[in-house]
């Protein structure tokens, strides 16, 4: 199925974005630290600041690695290669989320070994965490499909703007459910069905989402 | 061999005219001998970055002169015996030849005074060569 | 074996404001085609067509036998296309790129790209960024030629060069010759690269192929007659003449299928042939745009 190709592609965008890798981990780390410190008003700065790295990188990274190609018309050189429409559209969401993973995956370390190292947080706390982590990696991937299938710079900005700003939306509903949110104070970490379900949930709206952006990427008849 | 062909862009003449006339100087002149092997189509092409069938055209009427001799799978030679041919050349004389005929009729000149004329116009340059020396 | 490098067969492909109707194209494995036409006329649509980035609505496209665009993954492998609209990643080297199509194509030949550098002047430890337009094309081209494809698709692989990076260029393109299994498509603006290097011509214009012959037939049909007409001639319809041009007594007759006796037929109608001249391929590009503009607005 022409894995090699892809797998150069991707292998490619992470050769193209290694400052930008380089940086979002520096900053995942400096954050990291900031978090472990006991003072308050550190540790909020420190949360602040993950956040801040995942949206700036979240933002920056579709257009960098997706429309910018289409804008420097670097994408007539990739399509002379031997590769269809939607294995490039394969290659460029792995390469994207792939990149966006790193800050991400270090978040989540964060969150966890924070939660489980301080014992004035309950455990209770982590799978209602996990379920809010992975709420920017859907966002993400969305964005992400938005940028290959629109191809323009506009409407990934616009749908960038849109899912940024519906996360608390998506969140409140999250907590209403009390058998979620009973389980906060819990000592230990209770991987109850609902909780679950949700997870379920959002791994199967994010194999949805590359679903649909593949088959759209499949069904264009210009490619450029 | 083939790198001393030069094609001019400012010479009006079709490019293959231009091949078989270098080509038929190298045998005039005996740089190029009878039965000897020359560039093939597609080389001489390559050398001269002009295309392969303006090099065939070449090659053809070439070898309709009877200056050289095309075999397929064995490339080509110069023939044994070449006539230098000059079939196109001929032509072109008829051409020029009627033409003049038809200027001639056109004036009202008789045909035996047209010949005068030639044989003026042949003398004027003759002179004119000989100033030069 | 299907001996044709390139077919399109009654192509057609319609957009808001233009529309690439009927097109049928031959390319015969072996040969040089140059497409000519002016800008906007559908070379680089065509070019997109048979490479399979743009589905065409009607009409069938083979491409070394492949059936395009559903198997444009296997053609690709076997082309090499280059267009002056391609992008490089201007943050990278040329070394960078020479290694990112060397690890895509097995049949990357080093030893010729490095003869490509020197002969293009191009350094590959330099960034993309740092490059003259004239560099990056010949830096486009090299990562093409360098594979050594079975078919070579160029839009435009000229424009924009001086003269010794031309010249350079058409060096290695009639370089590729010497194999005959390899093919080439070059689209361009400049009629004396055509002229020089294509051993068939195809004429395009507003969508439609207006022409597509041998080039040395072709550049035989057309001829430019001066003529002058005695008191009291008029001048005869031929067929085969598509232009007249005249002034008082002298005339211009542009001829697209010249025939031995036209002088004649002139001749005898009271108009004197002053002269039968060959036309450049550019006179030729001129005089069948406006004709096939004339016979689109009547």
């Amino acid at each position: 199925m022409n894995g090699s190709v892809i797998r150069t592609l991707i292998l490619k965008d992470w050769q193209l974005h290694r400052r930008l890798i380089m940086m979002s981990m520096v900053g995942a780390v400096i954050a990291l630290a900031i978090l472990h410190s006991r003072n308050e008003t550190a540790f909020m700065i420190g949360a602040v600041w993950y956040f801040v790295v995942l949206f700036v990188l979240a933002s920056m990274l579709p257009i960098s690695n997706v429309i910018n190609e289409r804008k420097k018309q670097t994408v007539v050189f990739l399509m002379s290669l031997p590769l269809s429409a939607l294995q490039y559209g394969m290659a460029k969401m792995v390469s994207t989320i792939a990149i966006f993973l790193i800050p991400w995956a270090a978040m989540v370390v964060a969150g966890t070994t924070l939660v489980l190292g301080r014992h004035d947080i309950p455990n209770g706390i982590i799978p209602l965490m996990l379920v809010l982590f992975i709420l920017p990696l859907i966002g993400f991937s969305i964005i992400a499909g938005a940028a290959l299938i629109s191809e323009s710079e506009g409407w990934t900005v616009a749908v960038t703007i849109a899912g940024n700003s519906s996360y608390w939306l998506v969140w409140y509903f999250i907590m209403r459910n009390p058998a979620i949110s009973g389980t906060l104070n819990s000592p230990v970490p209770v991987w109850n069905a609902q909780i679950m379900d949700v997870l379920g949930g959002e791994a199967a709206v994010i194999a949805l989402i590359l679903g649909l952006t593949f088959y759209l990427q499949s069904r264009k008849q210009e490619f450029i | 061999m083939g790198n001393a062909f030069v094609i001019s862009q400012s010479d009006k003449r079709p490019i293959y005219l231009q091949i078989m006339e270098q080509i038929r100087q190298r045998v005039a002149v005996g740089d190029w001998t009878e039965g000897q092997a020359i560039p093939s189509i597609r080389q001489l092409a390559v050398d001269l970055q002009v295309s392969v069938i303006t090099v065939k055209r070449a090659y053809l009427e070439l070898e309709r002169d009877g200056v050289i001799v095309t075999q397929q799978g064995r490339g080509s030679r110069v023939a044994s015996n070449p006539g230098l041919g000059m079939r196109l050349q001929q032509q072109e004389l008829e051409e020029h030849l009627e033409q003049a005929l038809r200027l001639a009729d056109m004036l009202g000149i008789r045909h035996k005074d047209l010949e005068a004329r030639l044989r003026e116009t042949g003398e004027r340059r003759m002179e004119k060569e000989g100033e030069q020396v | 074996m299907n001996d044709l490098a390139i077919e399109l067969k009654g192509v057609s492909k319609r957009y808001p404001y233009f529309a690439l109707d009927n097109i049928h194209l031959e390319v015969p494995r072996g040969q040089i085609m140059g497409l000519i036409g002016p800008n906007g006329a559908g070379k680089s649509t065509t070019i997109r067509i048979l490479l399979g980035l743009v589905r065409q609505e009607r009409g069938e496209v083979r491409v070394l036998g492949h059936r395009m665009p559903s198997e444009q993954v296997a053609a690709k492998w076997d082309i090499g296309f280059a267009s002056d609209d391609m992008g490089l990643y201007e943050g990278m080297t040329l070394a960078w790129h020479m290694n990112f199509v060397r690890s895509i194509y097995p049949n990357w030949d080093a030893p010729y790209a490095q003869l490509l550098l020197k002969r293009f002047g191009l350094r590959a430890e330099q960034k993309i960024k740092g490059l003259s337009h004239g560099q990056r094309v010949k830096s486009t081209l090299l990562l093409v030629l360098a594979r050594r494809p079975r078919l070579l698709v160029l839009d435009e692989p000229t424009t924009g060069l001086d003269p010794v990076a031309r010249h350079e260029v058409l060096r290695e393109l009639t370089a590729v010759m010497t194999d005959e299994g390899r093919s080439v498509l070059f689209s361009s603006h400049n009629t004396q690269d055509v002229e020089q290097i294509s051993d068939r011509i195809t004429f395009i214009d507003r969508g439609r192929i207006i022409d597509s012959l041998d080039k040395e037939a072709y550049l035989d049909r057309w001829r430019r007659l001066r003529l002058e007409l005695l008191p009291g001639a008029v001048l005869p319809f031929l067929p085969g003449i598509i232009g007249i041009r005249q002034e008082g007594r002298l005339a211009v007759a542009t001829a697209n299928a010249f025939a031995a006796d036209m002088a004649n037929a002139y001749e005898s109608a009271g108009v004197r042939v002053k002269s039968v001249e060959a036309m450049t391929l550019e006179e030729i590009f001129v005089a069948n745009v406006e004709r096939s503009r004339e016979e689109v607005e009547v």
